[in-house]
């Protein structure tokens, strides 16, 4: 469905993207994860034909973006930063416009505002004007506007930025709801946002694609390692010393006191088996033991900042 | 084309649905109330007293020039101020709130936009100069009134609102601030008057007949004598299509930079 090829753009001497290469197929549901400024807004402005990149190309549904941007932008509906909205005008007559804008027929105008509005929930609010409407509200109609026009593609520029937290659910419900009908990429800094909507993630940082894969694949990168955080009632001074014995453990971390480690292990259930067991016979009092996966925090991290994980618990 | 007519019908809409519009219809028409009476108060007297008088320039004994050509002068001076006013958030206000965003992204194209935008702006300047019209028509009702050469002034201030709303909707286009945009639009309006000043510097008569071409004082006064000539009408569309395209690609380079 979008097709990006060694896609660059300078903005005078600072490149803010270099040489992006992905694909993303029809009815995908991307997250496009990276820190702040690491060129995701740009990326995606390019890919809706609003700014041309300055090397390589980017195509949706087979239309160049740069030789054709009315084909491609029929087929886009885009959510920017801040929500394009007209403060003096109505919700329902802006979706109107909207919709004209994006070439809906005439007679399908009436039909398709009306499925935005109850899409996004924007019943009781239609009749007032956009002016008067709280920051969720505004970034609501921002998305009703965004799929008022039934696009093939949404693209949506973090939308859950400076919303309440009932209100950032409100809207990963809504993007839950919209997958299956759009190709979705979904720009965020926010890592649960990506872990609760997305089914694959694009990791990008100064400019550059650091990782892209599945949630599933990249939060599990290391195969076959679990990390166990135990808490015992009895300290102990050096538990290395303790479990020096066994061949699956590669590493352990201190905690928050002699009463808390963690332990990283190779293999499988056996070998935790073998840990909780060798713990409880020598009398130490388990009292907690939690398997913990390595979250996409912790890739997020690694991979953007280049930060190694710490010891301890997480 | 299509696209045009969106644009151009939700900022007209967004011109006649919006108190600033009619507040400033209100204004000038308080200008006017003041002082067309007057004027034409002023003009009853010299009818009644021309006997007594000696060296009255003939062409003051006609209501056209006597009433009519001193309104339109004062309803181009408002127009330098007001038409700024009516088009300064056309693409400032746009690009300030970010909606400048939904047009690019969009399947329309910059030309469409410009033109959307531009025939609204129309749309009101030719508002305001209907209402600076309905003095000379309750006039007629006591006195005879020659029509054609009354429409055709008005045609030719509309034109120079024309030129006014082009030149201030590329000053719109260049600037994020309302208050930039009225500035700069009101110095274009007001600059514009003064290109023709260059015949009496000029020695050539070559180079002065360039400056007669390009002043558009000597275009407007052929026409709100009641004459209509091409090249007059030419020289307006030509402005216009200047600053429009101008405008255009601004807009279009918005893309690319």
């Amino acid at each position: 469905m979008i097709q990006v090829k060694d896609l660059t753009k300078d903005y005078g001497p600072r490149r803010a993207i270099d040489k992006l290469n992905f694909s993303i197929s029809k009815g995908d549901v991307v997250g496009f994860l990276g820190p702040n400024g690491a060129g995701k807004s740009t990326t995606m402005k390019i890919i809706t034909g609003f700014m041309a990149p300055s090397h390589g190309n980017a195509s949706v549904a087979g239309f160049d973006v740069f030789e054709n941007p009315l084909e491609v932008k029929k087929r886009i509906g885009y959510l920017p930063e801040i929500p394009p909205v007209y403060a003096d005008m109505y919700v329902q007559d802006y979706l109107r416009y909207v919709a004209a804008l994006k070439q809906v027929p005439k007679e399908k105008i009436e039909g398709s505002v009306k499925n935005a509005i109850e899409k996004t929930n924007l019943g009781d609010v239609q009749k007032r004007l956009i002016h008067h409407l709280s920051k969720g509200f505004k970034q609501r109609v921002g998305i009703a506007q965004a799929i008022v026009s039934d696009p093939e593609v949404l693209i949506l520029d973090e939308p859950t930025v400076g919303l309440d937290p009932k209100q950032v659910a409100e809207i990963r419900e809504l993007i839950k709801s919209l997958k299956g009908q759009h190709t979705i990429i979904l720009s965020t800094h926010i890592l649960p946002e990506v872990e609760a909507t997305c089914e694959k993630v694009i990791i990008i940082n100064k400019g550059r694609i650091v990782a892209e894969d599945s949630i599933q694949n990249l939060s599990t990168m290391e195969q076959g390692q679990i990390r166990l955080h135990v808490r015992l009632r009895k300290s102990v001074e050096d538990m290395q010393n303790v479990l020096s014995g066994m061949g699956s453990v590669i590493g352990v971390h201190s905690g928050a006191s002699a009463k808390e480690w963690s332990i990283d292990l190779k293999g499988s259930e056996e070998a935790v088996e073998n840990v909780s067991s060798l713990l409880v016979g020598k009398g130490y009092g388990l009292l907690e033991l939690t398997p913990a996966k390595r979250d996409l925090e912790d890739v997020f991290l690694k991979l953007t900042y280049g930060q190694q994980e710490k010891g301890g618990p997480a | 084309m299509s696209g045009t007519l969106v644009i151009f019908k939700k900022e007209l809409k967004g011109f006649y649905f919006n108190s600033t519009f009619w507040m400033i219809c209100f204004l000038v028409s308080v200008v006017f109330s003041w002082v067309y009476p007057i004027q034409l108060n002023l003009f009853s007297q010299l009818l009644m007293n021309y006997v007594m008088q000696q060296g009255v320039p003939q062409n003051q004994l006609n209501i056209h020039y006597g009433v009519f050509l001193r309104q339109l002068s004062y309803l181009n001076l408002l127009l330098i101020f007001v038409v700024p006013a009516l088009t300064m958030k056309l693409f400032a206000e746009e690009k300030k709130l970010r909606t400048f965003d939904l047009l690019l992204t969009s399947p329309v194209t910059s030309f469409q936009i410009v033109m959307g935008k531009y025939l609204a702006a129309l749309g009101a300047v030719g508002g305001i100069v209907l209402l600076a019209l309905l003095y000379p028509l309750a006039t007629s009702t006591l006195a005879t009134v020659n029509w054609g050469p009354l429409f055709i002034a008005f045609l030719g201030i509309f034109l120079v609102g024309g030129v006014y709303a082009a030149m201030n909707l590329f000053a719109s286009s260049l600037t994020e601030n309302s208050i930039v945009a009225y500035v700069a639009s009101v110095i274009f309006n007001v600059s514009i008057w003064f290109v023709g000043i260059g015949t009496e510097v000029v020695d050539g008569e070559r180079a002065r007949k360039i400056f007669e071409h390009v002043s558009l004082s000597s275009h407007l006064s052929g026409l709100v004598e009641g004459t209509v000539r091409t090249n007059g009408l030419i020289f307006f569309l030509s402005i216009i299509v200047l600053f429009c395209f101008l405008a255009e690609r601004v807009v279009e380079s918005s893309r690319w930079r």
